[in-house]
C-alpha cells in the first residue's frame, strides 16, 4: 500500500516529538513536511526544537519551515507542559545540520499543497494559526487536503482531569474559529481521548525493554514530561499529539462522533473552551468529527513499533 | 513637480469613495502609488472588489499600476445577518431611488487585465521590505490584509513609514451600531493587530469625514459641475460626474450630510498634505471586541483615565481637517487625469 502523505505543523513539544519520531518512523506514512508555530515556545525554540528532532531521526532530508510567530489576533501566552525550551530534559539532542527551508511556513505549506498530485493530510499538533492563515491566504488549495486531524479541544468526557479548556484552541481561537468554519474534513482528537493515553509505570517498561538508541532517548523525554504532569495533575504523561498522528495511521484507534463545535472567546472562566452541539440545538451542521473513546493499548503497540530498530 | 513623492501601497474595498481615493492618488503630483491592493468589505466579495480596483486603473489609464486581490473574508467578522445588513440597507434606498440606484456600487464589469499573480498580503510585505521607511501603507476597507500581513511578517512594523487607518470613531456616532465604524467593526481583530504592532498609525476616523462639521470637505453636485468646467476632456472626470450624483444624494437624503464624504481620498490626503489636519500625541488606541452592542468600538487613551490598559502609544488620531484645502486639492489632482 502506497504510505499516506502527511505534513505535520507543530510546535515540539515533547510530544510533538514523538508525533514526528512516530511519521518517519512508521511505514505507513509519508512525511512531506513538517511546519512549525509558537505555542509551547516561542517559535525560535520550537522551530529548533523541530530541527533537532529531525537529525535525531536521520531525517533531516524532511524540509521543515518556520511559520507565524504569534497568534493571529492576540498576543502569545506560551504553555507550560514542555519547560522553559519547549524540550527540556533531553541531552542527547544533536545540534541540527540543515537550516529551516527560507520561506513563511505558510507559503511553505501552500507550495507543497500546489505541487502535490495525491490529497495531503495535515496533522496540526500546535496552535492553529498556521492553518488558520492558510485557510485566510490561500482558499483555492483546502481541495488539496484530504482531512485535518488535529490535536485540540476537550470536551468534559473526563471532567475530573480536564479544565474547561485545551492549550492549542485556548492560544489561538480565532485561527481555530477559521479552521472549523472551513469546510474541510476535520477530526478532533482533544483531551477527552489524549487524557486515555498515558505512559505509566507498564508503558516505562515496555519502552526501557525495546532498548535501541532511540527508545532511550524517548524514554528520558517521557520521564521528564511525566514527572511534570504527575506534578500538575497527579497523573502520568498524556501522548496528545501522537495518538493525533497515529489515528492517520488507523482510524479505528478512536471513535468519533459529529459535532458542531464553536470556540468561547467571551467567557470569563472558560476562554477558549471548545463547545460541541451533538444535536443540531443550534440548527448548524456538524463541522468536526469530535474523538470521544480511545484505544490505548492498540495505540501504544504502534508506538513501541516505531521504536524497534 | 515636486521634489519627493510620498510612496504609497492603497488597500481598498471598492466602495465609492475608494474608487475616488485611488483617482485622486493617481493624478496627485504629490504621490508615488505603488500598488492597489484589494480587501473584502464594503462593496462585496474579494473578486468584485478586485475588479472595481482593476477597471478604476484602466479608466485612468493606467493598466501599468499593481493590483493584488487580498483577503476573502476577515479574521473573525461577524453573523452572517449582521454582515449583510448593509444589502438590506441597499434595498431602502431603492424604494426611494429607484433605477437610479443602478449606479450605486454597480457589478464591476470584467476588467480587461487580471490582477497580479501574488496575494495582497505578499505584496505589502516584499514592498515595505524592497523599500524600509519608505512605503507609507493607506488602508481605506476593513484590516485584514494589514494584519494578516504583521502577522506573516511582524518585522514590517518597523520597516513601513506610517499606516493610515480610515475608521473608528470618538464623537461623530458610528455607522454601523451607534459606537462603531464599519470598517474597524467589520474585522476588529485585524485593526487591534494593527493598532498594536507597535508600527506607526494615523487614524482617520468619521469625525473628520461623515460629520457636517467638516461640510467644506464633501462633494457636492456644485463640485461636479467645476470639475466638468474645468475639464471638458476628461474621461476620468466624466465618469465621476456620470456615477457619483447618486452617491452625493444618498449621503445628503439617508445621512444628512450637505455631500457626499471623501473618506478615503481624505486618508490619502493625511500622507501628502498632514498640514491640513490636527492630529493628537501619538496614543494607546484599542478596539472593543466582544457583546455585538459595542464590537468594534474605538477607544482612545488619552492621558487622564485612572485605570490603564497596556499598549503601545503609536497611533495619532486626526480630529480636525481643513476641508476646504482638502477638497481643492482633490479637484486638482482629479483634473491631471485625462
Amino acid at each position: 500500500m502506497k504510505p499516506i502523505k502527511v505534513i505535520i505543523d507543530c510546535d515540539p513539544g515533547h510530544d510533538d516529538a514523538i508525533a514526528l519520531l512516530m511519521a518517519h518512523r512508521l511505514p505507513e506514512i509519508e512525511l512531506v513536511a513538517v511546519t512549525t508555530v509558537c505555542g509551547n515556545a516561542p517559535l525560535a525554540r520550537t522551530t529548533i526544537n523541530a530541527r533537532r528532532i529531525m537529525e535525531l531521526l536521520g531525517a533531516s532530508d524532511v524540509p521543515i519551515a518556520a511559520g507565524c510567530a504569534s497568534p493571529l489576533a492576540r498576543p502569545l501566552v506560551l504553555g507550560t507542559a514542555d519547560g522553559p525550551s519547549g524540550l527540556d530534559g533531553s541531552p542527547y539532542l544533536p545540534e541540527p545540520t540543515v537550516e529551516a527551508v527560507p520561506v513563511h511556513g505558510v507559503d511553505f505549506l501552500a507550495a507543497k499543497l500546489r505541487e502535490a498530485e495525491e490529497p495531503i493530510v495535515l496533522v496540526p499538533t500546535g496552535p492553529l494559526t498556521n492553518i488558520g492563515m492558510l485557510v485566510l491566504k490561500y482558499p483555492e488549495l483546502l481541495s488539496k487536503i484530504e482531512k485535518v486531524v488535529l490535536m485540540g479541544g476537550a470536551f468534559y468526557r473526563r471532567s475530573e482531569i480536564i479544565t474547561p479548556t485545551e492549550f492549542n484552541i485556548f492560544c489561538d481561537p480565532e485561527a481555530a474559529e477559521i479552521v472549523l468554519a472551513s469546510g474541510l474534513d476535520i477530526t478532533m482528537v482533544g483531551l477527552d481521548v489524549t487524557m486515555h493515553v498515558l505512559v505509566e509505570e507498564d508503558e516505562f517498561a515496555a519502552i526501557e525493554k525495546i532498548d535501541t538508541p532511540l527508545s532511550r532517548v524517548v524514554f528520558d523525554w517521557l520521564k521528564f514530561y511525566e514527572k511534570l504532569h504527575r506534578g500538575q495533575m497527579g497523573i502520568g504523561g498524556a501522548l496528545h499529539d501522537p495518538l493525533a498522528l497515529a489515528v492517520v495511521v488507523d482510524p479505528t484507534l478512536i471513535e468519533t462522533r459529529e459535532a458542531h463545535v464553536s470556540i468561547d472567546r467571551t467567557g470569563t472562566h472558560t476562554f477558549g473552551a471548545t463547545v460541541a452541539d451533538y444535536f443540531k440545538l443550534n440548527g448548524l451542521e456538524p463541522n468536526v468529527k469530535l474523538a470521544s473513546q480511545v484505544n490505548s493499548a492498540k495505540f501504544f503497540e504502534m508506538l513501541y513499533r516505531s521504536l524497534e530498530d | 513637480m515636486t521634489a519627493t513623492k510620498h510612496r504609497i501601497i492603497l488597500d481598498v474595498d471598492s466602495a465609492g469613495d475608494d474608487i475616488l481615493a485611488i483617482l485622486f492618488a493617481l493624478g496627485s503630483d504629490f504621490i508615488q502609488l505603488e500598488g492597489v491592493t484589494a480587501v473584502t468589505g464594503a462593496a462585496g466579495p474579494i473578486e468584485q472588489v478586485t475588479n472595481v480596483v482593476l477597471n478604476t486603473a484602466t479608466l485612468a489609464g493606467r493598466d501599468d499600476l499593481p493590483v493584488a486581490a487580498g483577503a476573502w473574508r476577515p479574521i473573525v467578522g461577524n453573523s452572517k445577518e449582521d454582515m449583510e445588513a448593509p444589502v438590506h440597507f441597499e434595498k431602502q434606498l431603492k424604494d426611494r431611488f429607484g433605477e437610479r440606484l443602478k449606479k450605486f456600487n454597480p457589478p464591476a464589469p470584467t476588467p480587461i487585465r487580471k490582477a497580479m499573480d501574488k496575494h495582497a498580503v505578499d505584496f505589502i510585505i516584499e514592498t515595505v521590505r524592497a523599500n524600509p521607511g519608505e512605503i507609507s501603507i493607506v488602508a481605506t476597507g476593513p484590516q485584514t490584509n494589514v494584519a494578516m500581513a504583521l502577522d506573516m511578517a511582524p518585522d514590517i512594523a518597523q520597516l513601513v513609514k506610517q499606516i493610515v487607518v480610515l475608521g473608528g470613531c470618538f464623537t461623530t456616532p458610528g455607522n454601523i451600531t451607534p459606537v462603531s465604524e464599519y470598517n474597524i467593526w467589520a474585522d476588529p481583530e485585524a485593526a487591534r493587530v494593527v493598532l498594536r504592532s507597535g508600527a506607526p498609525v494615523v487614524l482617520v476616523p468619521l469625525d473628520i469625514c461623515e460629520d457636517n462639521r467638516v461640510a467644506p470637505s464633501m462633494l457636492t453636485r456644485d463640485d461636479l459641475a467645476d470639475l466638468a468646467a474645468d475639464h471638458p476632456d476628461s474621461k476620468v472626470v466624466r465618469h465621476i460626474c456620470e456615477n457619483f450624483p447618486i452617491y452625493i444624494d444618498i449621503w445628503r437624503e439617508f445621512f444628512q450630510l450637505v455631500g457626499f464624504p471623501l473618506d478615503d481620498a481624505i486618508a490619502v490626503a493625511a500622507v501628502t498634505h498632514p498640514e491640513f489636519f490636527e492630529m493628537t500625541e501619538p496614543l494607546f488606541v484599542d478596539v472593543a471586541l466582544h457583546e455585538r452592542l459595542v464590537r468594534g468600538q474605538t477607544v482612545a487613551f488619552t492621558g487622564r483615565q485612572i485605570l490603564s490598559f497596556d499598549g503601545p502609544e503609536t497611533t495619532r488620531i486626526c480630529k480636525g481637517l481643513d476641508g476646504r484645502s482638502f477638497l481643492k486639492l482633490f479637484k486638482s489632482s482629479i483634473g491631471t487625469l485625462a
